[in-house]
């Protein structure tokens, strides 16, 4: 659907390095990174208003490369919506529909559905001024939405949403995706988010694309430190590989991973959800450690709970109550240990 | 009982002598003549000509800055043009050059002995004491006005309102007069008060490139000159207080546009 080939994308002080990227239609996909990482900046490679220095773009079978922005009907969702302040909501919903061949009738079919879908009703002689953070972005998605566009980029579309509109707006996007069909690239730096919404996506640092793939597999295999400590991994280590044991360097810790890692893996990682307390009538562990706890940081409903066995320490994730069930507390002795199939290597 | 701030009180107390600067000889001079006095001035056929034509002209000169600024204003504010902070320095030039150079620069440009000034002769315009001459030297001395005001009011639109029109279809053009003229109409209007009120004050670059046809300001200059301070008072008077009006008239247009937008 979508192929970016060998894309390079300079700007004062930044660059995007050789991005190959393979969207397919109705993908839900997403671009992972840190702020600064030039995700946003791809995006708009993508829309046009930024020209690639060098690479190929084709949507479909058609090459859109050196296309002018508003004929290659990629609509964009910007983070902060970018409603036009002067118009209303109905007016800025149709403010597209004069630029393609669109009939008054179907134009006005698709918006009642998405005044419907999207649940405009109340709002649509508003001004955008007058709109809440999640009602300004339904409309610039009624307003991208009613072109039928080929694509739709949405930079961010979470992160600028109070908390309370927030899981709303990830329902809505999800049933937008499944209802109509729509081919989504969206850039996010939440990888909770991605990982409720995309099915496919990539892993953007520095410029440059890191890993892509299933969300599934990024999550559950990430290829680098920078992957790994981005979807949520901890205990990250580098390792020396013994008998299809891992050694953490410097520290004569030995670890049973699941399967034999890959010769060339210097590095493992293990989810702090994925560690947990040896109880009584519990099936052993295979990476079983006897320590204390070390310190206990958070203030939320999880907390981040050190463990040190030796001279070494494990970072865990527990629930409060699991801490109040099981009376632990800073300085407790405690067993602790994984599942082999909790070990990550790469 | 409402606290006294100090320090406001002190800045207020520094602020007064600047406060009576700016009104007690303006005050002073509106209240001085009778109001027969005034009366018979308005009366007066080339009183009323010449505050007729100060307005008008200025007006031009403000339309005409609204036609070629706006483009140049666009261009300021959104483009990184080569020398953009050498043009800007020189849209600002006159301010600060004395308004009779102004007068001198123009003439000595438009002259029968300057190429320019002999190209514009064959083709029938002539500067020194005609209306076009007039409105080219208001024209010089208000643009900065309405090009830095204007300038301003498109940086303060956000790029990505044009980008997301232009993903939507719009082409270029299209975006500039959907989205970026209404959102900086307000601006443009501003800029065009500002630089006919500019206009309409200035004396010393006019009363050189045209004594005649004469412009308020001259006039006023020219009956102070030849009848004394009560002659001219009146003149300024009317001139204060028609351009006040029609100031106002534009302001509250300015206003009514795109309330929600405010």
């Amino acid at each position: 659907m979508i192929h970016l080939e060998n894309i390079n994308l300079r700007v004062p002080g930044f660059v995007l390095k050789d991005i190959n990227l393979h969207v397919q239609a109705n993908d839900f996909f997403s671009l992972i990174g840190p702020t600064g990482s030039g995700k946003s900046l791809l995006l708009e490679g993508i829309t046009g208003l930024l020209p690639f220095s060098s690479g190929t773009l084709l949507v479909g079978n058609q090459e859109i490369t050196n296309l002018a922005v508003e004929k290659r009907n990629i609509a964009i969702v910007y983070q902060n919506f970018a409603l036009f302040p002067h118009l209303t909501v109905t007016q800025n919903i149709f403010y597209g529909v004069a630029y393609h061949s669109i009939s008054r009738q179907t134009a006005l079919k698709r918006f009642d559905s998405l005044v419907s879908t999207l649940g405009l009703e109340k709002i649509i002689k508003r001004h955008p001024q007058a709109l809440s953070g999640g009602e300004k972005q339904r409309v610039a998605l009624a307003r991208a939405l009613i072109l039928n566009p080929r694509v739709l980029l949405l930079d961010e579309p979470l992160s600028a949403l109070d908390p309370i509109f927030h899981e709303e707006a990830k329902q809505l996007l999800k049933k937008i995706h499944d209802d109509l069909d729509i081919t989504i690239i969206m850039v996010s730096h939440n990888f909770s988010d991605v990982l409720y919404l995309a099915n496919r996506g990539a892993i953007i640092n520095a410029g440059e694309i890191v890993q892509q793939g299933e969300i599934a597999t990024i999550f559950e295999r990430p290829n680098s430190k920078f992957t790994a400590f981005f979807v949520g991994m901890k205990n990250i280590h580098p390792i020396h590989n013994r008998n299809g044991k891992i050694l953490i360097k410097q520290e004569n810790i030995e670890i049973t991973p699941s399967v034999q890692p890959d010769i060339t893996a210097t590095y493992m990682a293990i989810r702090p959800e994925n560690i947990s307390l040896k109880t009584p009538g519990m099936e052993k562990f295979e990476n079983c450690f006897t320590g204390k706890i070390e310190r206990i940081t958070g203030n939320g409903v999880f907390l981040n709970v050190y463990l040190q066995t030796q001279n070494f320490q494990f970072e865990a994730i527990w629930p409060r109550s699991y801490l109040r069930d099981h009376d632990l507390d800073i300085g407790k002795p405690i067993v602790f240990g994984f599942h082999p199939e909790a070990v990550h290597t790469f | 009982m409402k606290r006294i701030e100090p320090l406001n009180s002190l800045f207020f107390l520094l602020s007064l002598p600047l406060i009576f600067l700016l009104t007690l000889p303006l005050l002073q001079m509106t209240f001085q003549p009778s109001l027969t006095m005034l009366m018979e001035t308005i009366a007066d056929k080339e009183v009323m000509g010449a505050i007729a034509r100060s307005i008008g002209l200025s007006l031009g000169a403000g339309i005409l800055s609204f036609l070629m600024g706006t483009p140049l204003a666009y261009l300021l504010a959104r483009k990184q043009i080569v020398g953009k902070k050498i043009i800007e320095g020189i849209i600002d030039l006159p301010i600060m050059i004395p308004h009779p150079v102004v007068g001198i620069a123009i003439l000595s440009l438009t002259g029968r002995n300057h190429p320019i000034g002999r190209f514009l002769s064959d083709i029938g315009i002539q500067i020194m004491g005609t209306r076009t001459g007039i409105i080219c030297v208001l024209l010089f001395v208000g643009l900065p006005f309405y090009v830095n005001t204007v300038k301003a009011g498109f940086e303060s639109v956000p790029i990505q309102l044009e980008n997301a029109s232009r993903t939507l279809g719009a082409g270029k053009f299209s975006t500039f007069l959907r989205i970026t003229v209404p959102l900086t109409w307000r601006h443009m209007i501003l800029g065009i008060i500002m630089c006919t009120a500019r206009a309409i004050s200035e004396f010393g670059a006019v009363v050189i490139v045209a004594y005649h046809p004469m412009t308020a300001p001259v006039m006023i200059y020219e009956r102070f000159t030849a009848y004394g301070l009560k002659y001219s008072q009146p003149i300024a008077v009317w001139l204060i207080i028609i351009s006040f009006c029609l100031f106002i008239l534009l302001r509250m247009l300015s206003n009514s546009t795109h309330p929600q937008c405010r």
